[in-house]
């Protein structure tokens, strides 16, 4: 049961919630959204074309879906999880049967006027549907063995199909993504513990399977694993993009060559450039200083929605936030740390700054949901 | 958890009788019940964020180092992309003892390919096999469409051959710069030389490594940035070479023989001037090893360095020199040449069972080349001081000349030596040595008396330290050998106004299964010019000639290699600065190999 029924009073209504939007938040979307379009800008040689700006019409897209999605009340879109968990699941079937084929994964739906890529959608409505399990579940009943297995199925339904496609990196943020709202709803951590060491037998077991007919992934996502354990081993295959981008981010220094002056990115190095690895670019024209400065807007923007679920009484609001947070995070974290040759190169984007257009929108709609608990959340007392 | 009634009756009952609502009460149990379980989870929740808060920042710590540590490095390119990059390509250049080009580098391109790049794979193999033929059409196909992420297909390629391949326009074929080595002047001079190899190879460079002679000798030298690409000067004189190589080819074909070699050396210095060894090869294009069958046979093979034969005659003149150094005789001595001699069971002949009877000098021991007086002498000094001179001389040992091969090639030396040994040694047999060992051994005696070191580095001074011989002992030396050419077995050696002085030696070739074929000789020539003033000896070596000029054939080293040494000497006397003591008549002095 939530504590809205008893608040819903003091709840800003109609245009008074543009007042009560957190636009710190919104600013800081702005910012980094800003940054992309400066990169794309100048990876494409010093043009709007043809990245940045259909990349700025998509922000402008996201932004109005964002305010609509932040002024519909919060408790709408909770009786709507499930639909909507329903409707990405359905999409992720679409896809395996009508999914274009692009770079060797099947991964997006052809609507027309975009792509749709389900497995973006998922990210936020398995968020979403987690939360408002939690919300609706009793608070003793949390760690109890059958309610823990629901989630679990939860997560782990899109995740396989996600891995079927195959799309490593979305995988992983569903599941670390998923684990997260469990976890912030209070599930035992012996549980996780289970998982963990689950987890370590698996990867023990991926390992061991190398090679043998039941071989658990394909070569190349096993080659990835290599060229991350030891990149310079296949500079010219597997590593390429790592060392590429960690000559980058070599040549940037502390200081940057300067805007459009990189040479590594602009002069075709580097494939992916605009997408999984526009952070290079940053990092060779910006520096140090200009990709620190990036982690830190990146860090304000978790700050200040850590602070909003805090703030926010109601379970689901704060869950939600909490996940959605959670799962911006571990896309850039995994983009930076795939850059800098950190974690395999999985094929996450860099989150409002790499070219795309259903991340793009789809992250809007998820800090939409966002700004609409903090704008719903309850008031008084 | 205790569970407390929602409903006290207790309390119910009291507000009952005081006119309270109930509810209100129940409504306050109600919040207060809610407000204890949200107190609770949302303190667990605070842990768990505080967790999460935790893991954030580490992540946040880990990507912020992370950056700090790549804004910090120097940016390299990846070593193995270019694992050329540490390859040390430059190879310094070989010269002449004139400073003119043996071996120097020439930048080519390497051609490589890297299939997942290639667009139109059938038709780039097509058009490869085009441009260069004996590349098979179906085995490139197969490899592009293999599993290879990388592939060579030619190590070297000409400009040509380069603009041929850009023009296929296929992005996956591609191109690095290679330096390869280069030997100018093809055949001169390769057993010295010797070839190259490509070490490590990189896509940007590949070393270049010597595989054999001076270019492996030397690689340490050759390949070491700290010497500024100084080119390594060899003794060898290219002129020389050219006229030594020109006219002992042409003399082994006249002869009939299978191979030949000449060793030039100054006789003071040591330095060596020439050095042929026939068949030859060309050290740009170097054959491979012959897989079966006798390696002295294939042209790779160094007669002058590798090659160790029974050298037959010339060794007489030690026997008489040590003879006249310790005082046995002098070079009018008479020796008792009385053939055939008998020593225990065997029986000591001349060639062609002449007998030169008992009184004979040692002067015309050496001309005649009588075995029997030179066994006698033999006797006289004895096996254990034969055997100090000859290793003095340095037959023992391998030559210390700087070539890969030389300490390969250990003289062959009889196991005992009785007293039989001694006077078979004494007019070369019994023991085998290269041309070399003789041209060092020649060079020591007859020099003055200094010993020599084989060398082919340039720059040697005339050498100062040990003697083998006095210097008169040196100089009778040199008159009985200028005797044997201006009367004796060499006649044919003698050039007008040089002064040839030398001895001939004819030896059988053994079978590889003992004894010794009669019809199969290696013909010696070791001369001395000008015997005067000795500057230079040659030594000619043919294996197996027979001249056909005669009624039968004659394979005696007068007749097959005194005839080729003496044009070696007419061509290059004159090259390597000898000034005629007489002007040479024209005409004069036609030999086999005239032109």
């Amino acid at each position: 049961m939530s504590y809205l029924e008893y608040n819903v009073k003091t709840v800003p209504t109609g245009l008074r919630k543009v007042l009560f939007l957190n636009w710190a938040l919104f600013l800081l979307l702005a910012a980094v959204a800003g940054v992309g379009f400066m990169m794309l800008y100048s990876v494409a040689g010093g043009s709007f074309s043809p990245w940045a700006e259909p990349q700025m019409k998509r922000f402008g897209m996201g932004v109005a879906a964002m305010f609509f999605v932040a002024f519909v009340p919060i408790w709408f879109w909770r009786n709507m999880a499930a639909l909507a968990f329903s409707l990405s699941i359905l999409l992720l079937l679409l896809v395996e049967f009508f999914g274009a084929v692009g770079m060797g994964a099947q991964r997006w739906i052809d609507l027309g006027f975009m792509r749709l890529q389900p497995s973006e959608l998922t990210k936020i409505t398995l968020v979403m549907i987690l939360a408002a399990y939690y919300d609706w579940l009793d608070v003793k009943r949390v760690s109890r063995p059958l309610f823990v297995l629901i989630p679990l199925g939860l997560i782990l339904l899109p995740t396989f199909m996600v891995l079927r496609q195959p799309d490593l990196g979305t995988a992983l943020l569903l599941v670390v993504g998923g684990a997260t709202v469990m976890f912030a709803a209070g599930v035992h951590w012996l549980y996780f513990a289970v998982v963990a060491a689950i987890g370590v037998g698996l990867v023990t077991g991926v390992f061991m399977s190398r090679d043998t007919p039941w071989q658990l992934l394909k070569d190349y996502q096993y080659r990835r694993i290599d060229t991350f354990l030891d990149p310079s081993t296949d500079p010219l295959g597997a590593g390429y993009h790592i060392t590429q981008s960690k000559i980058a981010l070599g040549s940037g220094g502390w200081s940057g060559r300067g805007f459009m002056q990189g040479t590594q990115s602009r002069l075709n190095f580097l494939p992916e450039k605009h997408t999984d690895f526009i952070f290079t670019t940053l990092a060779e024209e910006f520096g140090f200083v200009g990709a620190f400065s990036l982690l830190v807007l990146y860090a304000l923007i978790i700050l200040f929605c850590i602070a909003s679920a805090l703030q926010n009484k109601d379970r689901f609001s704060s869950l939600l936030i909490l996940g959605i947070s959670t799962t911006f995070f571990l896309f850039f974290a995994l983009n930076m740390s795939m850059v800098m040759g950190l974690a395999p190169v999985v094929g996450v984007p860099l989150p409002l700054v790499s070219y795309g257009g259903s991340a793009m929108l789809v992250l809007m709609v998820a800090f939409g949901l966002i700004q609409s608990a903090h704008i719903h959340r309850p008031r008084g007392r | 958890m205790i569970r407390t009634p929602l409903r006290p009756l207790a309390r119910i009952l009291e507000a009952r009788a005081k006119g309270e609502n109930p509810d209100a009460i129940e409504r306050e149990n109600l919040r207060l019940r809610h407000e204890q379980m949200r107190d609770q989870s949302r303190s667990r929740a605070e842990g768990r964020l505080l967790i999460l808060g935790v893991l954030f920042f580490c992540a946040y710590a880990a990507v912020g180092a992370r950056m700090g540590v790549l804004a910090a490095s120097e940016p390299h390119e990846p070593r193995a992309a270019a694992s050329g990059a540490a390859i040390t390509a430059q190879r310094a250049d070989i010269t002449d003892r004139n400073g003119r080009i043996l071996a120097t580098n020439l930048a080519t391109h390497s051609l490589y390919a890297q299939p997942p790049m290639m667009i139109d794979k059938e038709r780039a193999a097509k058009a490869l096999v085009a441009i260069f033929p004996d590349l098979k059409e179906e085995k490139l196909l197969e490899q592009f469409t293999g599993k290879r992420k990388f592939l060579w297909i030619k190590k070297k390629i000409s400009p040509e051959q380069m603009q041929l391949v850009h023009d296929i326009g296929d992005p996956g074929l591609l191109f690095g710069p290679r330096e390869m080595r280069l030997y100018p002047n093809g055949r001169l001079a390769a057993h010295v030389l010797g070839g190259f190899g490509f070490g490590r190879e990189g896509v940007h460079s590949a070393e270049v490594i010597g595989t054999a002679g001076v270019e492996k000798a030397f690689d340490d030298y050759l390949r070491d940035p700290a010497n500024g690409g100084q080119a390594l000067r060899l003794s060898l004189d290219l002129s020389v070479q050219a006229a030594t190589r020109r006219v002992l080819y042409g003399g082994m074909k006249l002869m009939n023989a299978k191979g030949a070699t000449a060793v030039m050396m100054d006789a003071h210095t040591g330095e060596i001037i020439t050095l042929v060894s026939l068949p030859d090869f060309d050290p740009n294009d170097r054959p491979r090893p012959l897989l079966e069958g006798d390696q002295s046979d294939s042209p790779l093979f160094n007669r002058a360095v590798q090659g160790v034969y029974e050298l037959g005659s010339t060794f007489k003149i030690f026997t008489a020199a040590q003879a006249i150094e310790l005082g046995l005789a002098n070079a009018n001595t008479l020796v008792d040449a009385d053939a055939p001699m008998k020593w225990g069971k065997h029986k000591i002949r001349e060639f062609q069972n002449k007998n030169y009877g008992p009184l004979l000098s040692v002067t015309d021991v050496i001309v005649k080349s009588s075995n029997v007086g030179t066994a006698k002498m033999a006797l006289q000094i004895g096996a254990q001081r034969q055997q100090d001179f000859l290793r003095e001389l340095g037959f023992f040992e391998a030559t210390p000349v700087e070539l890969v091969e030389a300490p390969g090639a250990k003289p062959l030396l009889p196991q005992r030596w009785a007293d039989i040994t001694t006077i078979t040694a004494s007019y070369g047999h019994g023991l085998s040595a290269s041309p070399l060992h003789l041209a060092t051994a020649y060079a020591s005696l007859l020099n003055g008396g200094t010993k020599v070191k084989p060398t082919l580095l340039a720059g040697g001074r005339p050498a100062t330290g040990e003697r083998v011989v006095s210097e008169q002992t040196s100089a009778a030396s040199r008159d009985m050998l200028r005797a044997v050419v201006s009367r004796g077995t060499a006649s044919f050696g003698d050039v007008p106004g040089y002064s040839v002085g030398g001895k001939t030696g004819t030896a059988d070739k053994p079978k590889p299964r003992g004894g010794y074929y009669k019809d199969k000789v290696i013909a010696t020539f070791a001369s001395v010019f000008p015997t005067d003033d000795p500057k230079y000896v040659l030594v000619v070596t043919l294996d197996e000639p027979e001249e056909t000029s005669g009624a039968k054939p004659r394979r005696t080293a007068g007749w097959t290699a005194v005839p080729v040494a003496a044009e070696i000497i007419r061509r290059t006397a004159p090259l390597l600065g000898l000034r005629p003591e007489i002007e040479p008549q024209p005409g004069f002095g036609v030999t086999l190999t005239g032109n």
